[in-house]
């Protein structure tokens, strides 16, 4: 019975978009592994199809050993401005079903359905109107979760997959999650798991029972939020894309960096993309983080406030500059990424300034022909003419190649659900 | 050293100086407190953060010289607290100091004198007098525009200029979301050639002692410090190292809407409408329309909250956004009652001051809400 839920919330994602999307394209590529990536060295497996996936090829994975796995996979370029496309017409469905959507990615979003039983029935019928609307616009599965928390929803819909349906009323939830094991909680990823796994905590009823003091002490911030999720509990509402968080662009490298002035010209080039995505998105951020990852996979992130909010480069990549000094420099580097957060949207609330609307508006006029100059002919029609280090993009101290071979991640998710690394 | 003092004069020392010391210091000399003995009826008592140094001079009966430095913050709660009217310090072997008041004693651990940082000192300064109630007013007026943000350092102080047309002295604030500027005809022409940025912290403590200080109160300008006298206190303070932005450019002086109206009446309904303003941006929404002022706040968590205000009025409507505690700072330092807005549009920025009062203009940027 639906009136006996509190909330309605469904979390729809897209099954292996990118390779599905090339499989839909290029119906010689149906029914075969496909994966999506870069070819190059270092670049990482961006969607695995589910036929690759039967050789144990998944996203994030190093292209070459996805390719050691499954020899016979056919490697595919990802062509973002399709996916984009197809991501708009994915998000537009959802929309006609309920004005809050959230999306994470561009083939995932959280729908909140609250009170929409009179239009669209109970909970399964409108999951299953949601699977058929985004069939019939985009000729693509996507799987559906269905609970009354967030947290929930998205466990259904991952254990759903492929082309899955579940619902999770609100009175099976500890049924549901109960069993499942320790790393299906949010924040618990491969730091975490193995640290409660030494206690004896193995799955989730484990934890919920798990005596909430203790786990507290134990994990800290942690404990405290793995054991609400563990009870089913997560009162984190819908938040619908107007008011979305951050703005990301990161890359992997082809070849291991050191050191602070190595990293700038990535860090500029990630300024660039994300302040364009910014002025796109008619945001402006309030800050901005730096992500480095070792070669040791050692993850690094440290932010800044900016006293002015911003959708140009400039400002961003000054901010990044300012950071820099905070970071321990010692390992080399393979991920370099910048993330601009706290986003102003065009109709939030904004304080005026005093200094310096004279400079920021020639700034915007410059931004707009440069957006408006790459929209007609591409990214690389206007360059800058330094790279960061007071060198030409293509001169001797670097590999123009680099940037080919590198594989890129376009990050725009909201980075409270991004908890792989371990808080504590 | 030993001397035998009264203990509200010491109070009154000891509390001088609790705004300087650092709190939270990894160098235990900084949150000490310097009593020196000054010939056979005086004592000076100094601290300093090394940014600002305060040395007042005060009474006591001096029974042999010497000097002592301990933690200001514990002495100050043992003074205040002692029984009796008179108390007597002593510095014994290796740097106890030993209080003596009524039946009470007193033996601390204090520091060696060796420890406690040079005190600035200018032969040089050139002084020129100065009205401590109108430097105080003068504080007043700016101190709450002044950015607390460390980024932003050039702004971390009131920019200081004699002023060209007369004597006297201007003082400007401003965060970047809103400015303030004062200026005061001044006894005496200030010795300034150019402005320089006075920080924060040092005009918290000039503000301080201003209330204390009587006639002859005198300040200088001297390489890169400011330094205050009055009534026996001498307050040191090193000046931002920064540029100030442009301020003039950003005084509207020209405006297309006037309004008059009751500078409480507005508070009043500030204070009331700004329960239920948004967290983020604290927006107020003025509509402006002939003979009426509606504030409007919008608070997607609690409600909405909408008052209106007879003002004098005869224009053009607008609606217009501001931070609420930007304009409400800004009224609470305006003295008359009547007070007065001028805008332009809802882009450009709002200037309030009292009316008939020159001499005085807050500059508020709006916001879109």
């Amino acid at each position: 019975m639906a009136s006996m839920w509190p909330r309605i919330i469904v979390h729809a994602d897209m099954d292996a978009f990118y390779a599905a999307v090339e499989q839909r394209d290029d119906p010689s590529l149906r029914g075969r592994p496909v994966v999506v990536g870069h070819p190059g060295p270092r670049s990482v497996v961006s969607t695995a199809s589910y036929e690759a996936r039967r050789f144990g090829v998944g996203s994030a994975m190093p292209m070459a050993e996805a390719r050691r796995r499954c020899p016979e996979a056919i490697v595919v370029i990802p062509r973002f401005e399709q996916y984009e496309e197809v991501s708009r017409r994915i998000m537009e469905v959802f929309r006609s079903f309920s004005p809050d959507v959230e999306p994470l990615s561009l083939d995932e979003a959280f729908i909140d359905m609250t009170g929409a039983e009179r239009l669209f029935g109970e909970p399964e019928a409108m999951a299953r109107r949601i699977k058929q609307g985004v069939r019939e616009a985009t000729d693509l599965a996507v799987s559906v979760g269905v609970s009354a928390t967030k947290y929930v929803a998205k466990v259904a819909s991952d254990l759903g997959k492929p082309d899955g349906l579940l619902v999770v009323p609100p009175d099976s939830v500890l049924a549901f999650l109960d069993p499942l094991p320790i790393a299906r909680l949010w924040g618990v990823g491969r730091k975490a798991a193995p640290r409660l796994e030494r206690l004896g905590l193995r799955t989730i009823r484990d934890v919920r029972e798990a005596d909430r003091v203790w786990l507290e002490r134990t994990f800290g911030h942690l404990g405290t939020h793995i054991h609400a999720l563990a009870k089913g509990e997560d009162p984190r509402p819908v938040v619908s894309s107007r008011t979305r968080q951050s703005v990301g662009h990161e890359d992997t490298l082809a070849r291991d960096i050191r050191g602070p002035d190595a990293a700038k010209p990535w860090l500029l080039g990630a300024a660039d993309r994300v302040a364009e995505r910014l002025r796109a998105g008619k945001f402006l951020a309030s800050g901005v983080r730096v992500k480095l990852k070792t070669a040791s996979f050692r993850l690094m992130t440290r932010q800044r406030r900016l006293d002015v909010p911003t959708d140009s480069a400039d400002p961003l990549y000054k901010a990044a500059l300012g950071i820099l000094p905070e970071f321990d420099w010692s390992e080399p580097l393979r991920l370099v990424g910048l993330t601009a957060f706290d986003l102003v949207g065009a109709s939030d609330p904004l304080q005026g300034q005093l200094f310096g609307q004279d400079a920021r508006r020639k700034q915007a006029d410059l931004d707009k022909t440069v957006d408006a100059l790459r929209a007609r002919f591409g990214r690389d029609v206007i360059r800058r003419g330094t790279d960061g280090r007071g060198h030409d993009r293509d001169g001797h101290d670097r590999d123009a190649s680099d940037r080919k071979e590198s594989d890129r991640k376009e990050s725009d998710r909201d980075e409270s659900d991004r908890h792989e690394s371990d808080p504590s | 050293m030993e001397l035998n003092i009264r203990v509200q004069e010491l109070t009154r020392a000891l509390h001088r100086v609790q705004g300087i010391v650092e709190k939270k210091t990894t160098k235990p000399v900084l949150a000490s407190v310097l009593i020196k003995t000054r010939g056979q009826d005086r004592i000076a008592v100094s601290a300093t953060d090394l940014e600002i140094a305060l040395t007042g001079d005060y009474e006591a009966e001096v029974i042999k010289e010497g000097s002592i430095t301990i933690g200001a913050k514990g002495l100050y709660d043992i003074v205040r607290s002692l029984p009796e009217a008179h108390a007597s310090l002593k510095r014994t072997a290796n740097n106890w100091v030993e209080i003596v008041c009524g039946k009470v004693k007193y033996r601390l651990v204090a520091n060696s004198d060796e420890e406690f940082p040079k005190l600035p000192a200018f032969s040089d300064a050139a002084f020129f007098s100065v009205d401590a109630a109108v430097v105080r007013g003068m504080i007043d007026k700016t101190l709450y525009a002044v950015s607390t943000d460390e980024t932003r350092y050039n702004l971390t102080g009131v920019y200081c200029e004699a002023l060209a047309r007369e004597t006297g002295l201007r003082m400007v604030a401003t965060d970047g979301h809103r400015l303030s500027v004062v200026e005061r005809a001044m006894p005496e022409a200030p010795i300034l050639k150019e402005g320089v940025i006075i920080p924060r912290k040092g005009l918290i403590e000039l503000r301080r002692i201003l209330d204390d200080a009587g006639e002859g109160a005198r300040l200088a300008f001297v390489d890169n410090s400011a330094i205050f006298e009055s009534s026996g206190l001498t307050l040191t303070m090193r000046l931002v190292d920064g540029r100030f932005p442009d301020y003039q450019q950003v005084i509207p002086t020209a405006f297309s809407r006037q309004i008059r109206l009751s500078r409480t009446t507005l508070t009043q309904a500030l204070k009331r409408t700004s329960l239920l303003a948004p967290d983020k941006g604290q927006g107020v929404r003025f509509d402006l329309a002939e003979n009426m002022l509606s504030l409007t706040t919008n608070n997607p968590d609690l409600g909405e909250a909408r008052e209106d205000i007879d003002v004098a009025y005869e224009g053009e409507p607008l609606r217009i956004g501001f931070n609420v505690r930007y304009v409400m700072d800004a009224l609470s330092v305006i003295t008359e009652e009547n007070a007065v807005i001028e805008l332009t549009d809802e882009l450009s920025p709002g200037v309030f001051y009292g009316a008939g009062a020159e001499g005085y203009r807050a500059v508020v940027m709006p916001m879109r809400i």
